[in-house]
């Protein structure tokens, strides 16, 4: 059974361009007090919130949207509608969702580094983090052991011919499994054939992936002085600077050219002058007490986003600083966690070419048209994205 | 001629009756509820003003308005109300409407437990597959259900890992050598060289003492150097046998160590593979693992006293666990080759064709067939051709079948076929695939004309007791039950092993009304309960003695009875200081009555404000006031509310305790947090949606009862739909029925109603 394969020959052709362009994606699952995140006045940033506030060395080169909707999300069913946060779309009865926008955009720019994409997920991976699909609607796995990508981003693989010989089974297996499954297709009916066709989907990802592991096998992985020490799980600083410090080195290091960061519903969030947990907190009813206990953690989130960001700015990497070549996404997969509310969703893009910085509050306004404005920077001459009514221009 | 003409007569008169029926629908839909359901108001985003052609092409809302006439919920009371019998009119159409769409059942993959009983089973090796199969997630039903089976590239990457490790492990190269480890009091870990004081674990003579004093540091491991602290790893997959010369100390009654896979310097990583309960008196023990390279153990003292985290600074008095020697002898092999192996290549010259059909029959019991068989053939004949050796060949083969649909997915044909048929019946009571005894009595026919001598059979043997767990697991979310740590600020005597015996005390209550064929009333009150010790202790009944449960008679004028007395669900359904009447509300509609709730997906919940509020009862009421909510609401708060007498550990109260944190102290280099408990007084009294109050337990139980025949369908109904392996609809309603009335001269017994599910007809079709 032959299988269309993208040319290898494109693999590893780190371009001569000097400058590829890059995506960081961040999701806050339980998103920001907004009161204290959204100015009250559109346009350049003059009088600016607490929370905003943390992210003001990068105000330059800013956007912040506020209002925006996911038409297309669901509501109801707990946290589950935030699995469609970045795909725009969320269907109660279906498990498949669409793609999302991080790898749409990886999709464009994926080819020739180890890995197409990578999505971290602090804490654990449970039904409702899901936020990374890819074309077919499929979960992208998502990483949630910081020591597991270090490793993958990192470590050098013990013994390369083992690998080398695993991956050629691995490819003979899949390719008799994939015979079979096409085989027995032809016998189904048409819900049983739906249900086979995500298997016979997900083994074709599979072998493409095993390709391609199989071109970088032979490669050697970067060395970056980046020593993972122990960190407290239970410590924003600690956990979220881990997986962000990660996806730094990730894209300077040309590992992936997209990284996408979920900061999830995390029990373990404590710091210590806060009894209680996330979560509950986000639950917070309006009373005073526990909004100002959240907001200790919402700040602790978004200070270490801004030093990440700051990061990226002292880092060089060809003619450039990493910050000029990423675009970064910052959401959240809820307007506000306290009621459930999928809509009414704050964005934060930065790139540093943009020209007007400020907020711009929307109206009716899908998500989909800021996916689609960045998906064009990447693509210019894609015309859709999910549920896009046109594109908001992100660099204007 | 005459039979066209027929046909033809018939159709046209089923057509009209049919359009008859649909017009009548229409025009109740038009007189009851396009009011507030139609082209003006579309309460809670339905409409009904449609033709009921395009009404049931939406089976969800059908079913929805099918349940809500049935219930009398709608229409309102206030609306001119239509006659029961026009109702019931109404309702019968649209269920047959809902019946004539053929079935569209999802095809289903077998799921991680069915995968790790089925290994069990076919190799004899009790693999746990915990880090490379990932569990599946559910939010309601089973796991079993084939509609929440997505599968990606991650699942898929996953099963061939998963294949590979095992075709390494059930086809080993050489046979491994066994060798034995002895540790002892110089060899031996504990908590105290971490701990940031004393009180911690220590050295004493020739033992070592765990006084759990911190349990979430509190643990032993030992390393092959005493010199140094590299915890001892497991150096091969295979099976272990760990004897331990451990005693408790301090202590009038039976203990409880865990035996843990993980970092001792890091116990909060640590997983919990077995619980060995020690009798007192006792001073050794001896188990059986299964382990895989790599592996770390470490003990930990799982009946400590000492709950939750205490941040007292003073020595331990209370009883402890004093360990002398540790033993672990491995990797053991029973016989040479293994069974696994002469299972899977009976005889050493099987050709690749050979072996493939072999395999391929082992795994599933169907042959394989055509372009199927065809495909790993080819793959094992170019193995061989390239000089591969047979072992690497025969793991190849069994791995790509284990990583393929063949494998992977449950073969179901709209009538089941005999072995598709065994295969549905220990999925059911075994979790895993049939024996050949099983499959003897299916392909001679015996199995579909009378199943009560194999289900007879299957209740007796031990592989029952992986159905009970699996079930009860997640029909009774007993998951849940250490989702809350109880704060031992306020929670003074409930411990670690507490907490684990209210989690086993539904599955025990199961178990026992199963094995004796008890009626399914009991699951809403019983005159006895299911307690070991530590649950004896807590609910204040006579002693019991050990760990295992047995059952007791309920002294006059208890509540315990049932499963909305047990203090498990009791505290699965409440938060860390206070209680959830909603959660205990829903859980009960949902578990009891069967009834699928969920916020509404059209209607957007209100931001709770909650500030005015001083109690859980003004708060919720407030909700109730939301006209989108009250329709469920109105179910689930009176029942939860029954339930206000009794705190988030499942404990008679009488006062709410409102529990307040202090802001932190600090004194030097300690720090503390204070609580201020202040109390509020309860009123749990509301009226259910009939017009019946609810006040406190024994009411609520009362008004359970009322709707016995109701929860006992809903119990069918949670069985049909796990031995099926899909949510159950109103289609499947008079299978239901049937089966309840058919079980009603044995009142009720749980085990003629799994014998009754089994002989149901729906129990051979899809």
């Amino acid at each position: 059974m032959a299988l269309l394969l993208p040319c290898m020959e494109s693999l590893g052709q780190v371009g001569e361009e000097d400058a590829p362009r890059r995506l960081l994606t961040i999701v806050n699952h339980l998103s920001f007090y907004q009161p204290e995140l959204i100015p009250l006045t559109e346009g350049p940033f003059v009088k600016v919130p607490t929370l905003l506030n943390e992210l003001s060395d990068h105000f330059n080169q800013l956007k912040i949207l506020s209002g925006l909707d996911n038409p297309a999300v669901q509501n109801g069913f707990g946290h589950t509608p935030c699995v469609g946060i970045l795909s725009g779309y969320f269907n109660k009865l279906h498990r498949k969702n669409r793609i999302s926008i991080d790898q749409a955009v990886a999709d464009e720019i994926g080819a020739s580094t180890r890995f197409k994409s990578l999505v971290f997920q602090a804490g654990e991976n449970l039904d409702f983090s899901q936020i990374s699909w890819d074309k077919h609607g499929l979960p992208v796995h998502q990483i949630d052991s910081p020591r597991k990508i270090f490793n993958q981003l990192f470590q050098v693989d013990e013994d390369e011919r083992t690998q080398q010989q695993i991956l050629a089974e691995d490819r003979s297996i899949l390719d008799a499994v994939l015979a079979q499954a096409s085989s027995m297709e032809k016998r189904l009916n048409v819900t049983d054939r739906i249900k086979l066709d995500e298997y016979l989907t997900s083994v074709r990802e599979v072998e493409q992936s095993v390709r391609r592991r199989a071109y970088w096998a032979e490669r050697s992985k970067p060395r970056v002085d980046y020593k993972l020490d122990d960190f407290s799980r239970k410590s924003v600083d600690d956990y979220v600077g881990t997986l962000l410090d990660l996806a730094v080195l990730a894209l300077q290091t040309d590992s992936t050219r997209s990284v996408t960061v979920q900061i999830p519903f995390w029990e373990g969030f404590k710091e210590p002058e806060i009894s209680g947990n996330y979560h509950d907190l986000s639950h917070h009813g309006q009373k005073p007490e526990k909004i100002k206990k959240l907001l200790v953690l919402e700040h602790a989130i978004l200070k270490r986003i801004s030093r990440s960001l700051s990061m990226m700015k002292e880092r060089t990497s060809g003619n450039g600083t990493l910050f000029d070549q990423t675009t970064t996404l910052l959401t959240a997969s809820m307007g506000s966690a306290n009621s459930h509310n999928f809509d009414n969703l704050p964005a934060l893009v930065f790139d540093s070419r943009l020209r007007t910085p400020g907020h711009w509050q929307m109206q009716d306004v899908p998500m989909s048209n800021l996916y689609l404005g960045l998906l064009q920077l990447f693509a210019p001459e894609q015309e859709f994205f999910g549920e896009s009514t046109g594109a908001f221009e992100v660099l204007a | 001629m005459t039979r066209p003409a027929s046909a033809l007569l018939l159709a046209v008169w089923l057509a009209t009756s049919a359009l008859l029926a649909d017009s009548k629908v229409e025009q109740f839909f038009a007189r009851h509820c396009v009011g507030c359901h139609g082209a003006e108001q579309q309460n809670g985003n339905v409409r009904l003003d449609m033709p009921v052609r395009n009404l049931v092409v939406d089976v969800e809302l059908l079913e929805s308005v099918v349940t809500v006439l049935r219930a009398g919920e709608m229409p309102p009371k206030s609306a001119s109300a239509p006659d029961a019998r026009s109702v019931g009119e109404v309702v019968r159409v649209l269920q047959e409407q809902l019946g004539s769409q053929g079935s569209n059942h999802s095809l289903k993959r077998v799921t991680r437990s069915e995968y790790t009983n089925t290994m069990h089973d076919l190799f004899g090796i009790a693999f746990d597959f915990e880090g490379l199969l990932p569990p599946e997630h559910v939010e309601r039903g089973f796991d079993k259900f084939g509609d929440v089976h997505l599968m990606s590239p991650s699942q898929v990457m996953a099963y061939l890992k998963t294949a590979r490790f095992i075709a390494e492990h059930v086809l080993p190269g050489v046979k491994p050598e066994s060798k034995t480890w002895e540790f002892d009091v110089r060899h031996f870990h504990g908590s105290k060289n971490f701990a940031t004081g004393g009180g911690g674990d220590y050295s004493d003579g020739d033992d070592y003492v765990l006084t759990g004093f911190r349990p979430y540091r509190s643990n032993l491991h030992f390393s092959i150097d005493p010199e140094r602290h590299d915890q001892f790893v497991i150096p091969e997959f295979g099976v272990y046998r760990l004897d331990v010369k451990a005693r408790s100390e301090n202590s009038k009654e039976g203990e409880v160590v865990g035996i843990n896979i993980g970092d001792g310097r890091y116990p909060t990583s640590f997983r919990l593979v077995q619980r060995i309960a020690l009798p007192h008196g006792s001073n050794s023990f001896t188990t059986r693992l299964t382990l895989k390279a790599g592996d770390q153990l470490a003990f930990t003292f799982d009946s400590a006293r000492v709950p939750g985290r205490s941040l007292v600074k003073h020595s331990h008095t209370g009883p402890a666990m004093r360990f002398t020697q540790v033993r672990v002898t491995g990797p053991l092999t029973d016989q040479w080759p293994t069974v696994a192996m002469e299972r899977l290549v009976p005889n050493s010259k099987m050709k690749p064709s050979q072996l493939v059909d072999h395999i391929g029959m082992f795994l599933t019991q169907r042959p394989l067939v055509g372009e199927d068989r065809k495909v790993f053939v080819n793959m094992a004949r170019e193995q061989q051709k390239a000089g591969t050796s047979s072992l690497a060949i025969t793991r190849s083969v069994l791995t790509a079948l284990l990583t393929s649909p063949h494998f992977i997915y449950k073969s179901e044909s709209s009538e089941l076929t005999p072995v598709e048929r065994a295969h549905r019946l220990s999925y059911f009571l075994w979790n895993s695939v049939p024996d050949v005894e099983l499959l003897n009595s299916a392909k001679s026919g015996t199995l579909a004309a009378t199943p009560s001598v194999q289900v007879e059979r299957m209740l007796k043997d031990p592989k029952v007791a992986r159905f009970i767990d699996d079930f009860t697991r997640q029909w009774l979310e007993l998951e849940k039950v250490d989702d809350f740590g109880p704060d031992v600020r306020v929670f003074k005597d409930v411990r670690r092993m507490t907490v684990d015996s209210m989690g086993r005390e539904g599955r025990e209550l199961f178990h026992y009304l199963l094995e004796y064929g008890m009626s399914m009333e009991n699951f809403i009150d019983s005159d006895f309960v299911m307690v070991n010790d530590r649950l004896a202790r807590f609910y204040g009944l006579a002693a019991v003695d050990g760990d295992s449960f047995v059952p007791v008679q309920l002294p006059v004028g208890s509540e315990r009875g049932g499963l909305v007395a047990q203090a498990g669900f009791l505290k699965l359904t409440s938060l860390d200081f206070t209680t959830s009447p909603i959660h205990r509300g829903s859980w009960i509609l949902k578990n009891l009555y069967n009834e699928r709730i969920e916020p509404p997906a059209d209607v957007l919940i209100n931001e709770p404000d909650i500030r005015g509020t001083t109690t859980v009862r003004e708060a919720i009421l407030k909700h109730q006031q939301l006209q989108s909510c009250s329709r469920c609401h109105s179910k689930i708060d009176p029942l939860g509310f029954a339930l206000e007498y009794y705190d988030p550990v499942g404990r008679k109260r009488n006062v709410y305790r409102h529990v307040e944190e202090l802001p932190i102290q600090q004194k030097g280099t300690s720090f503390t947090k204070e609580l201020r408990i202040t109390s509020v007084p309860i009123n749990a009294a509301m009226k259910l949606p009939n017009g019946r109050e609810v006040r406190d337990m024994t009411t609520l139980k009362t008004a359970l009862m009322a709707d016995k025949d109701q929860i006992i369908k809903g119990i069918i109904g949670k069985l049909f739909s796990y031995a099926h392996g899909r949510e159950i609809t109103l289609r499947d309603r008079p299978d239901i029925d049937a089966i309840f009335v058919s079980i009603t001269e044995e009142g009720f017994s749980l085990r003629a109603a799994i014998h009754a599910i089994v002989a149901h007809p729906s129990f051979g079709r899809r």
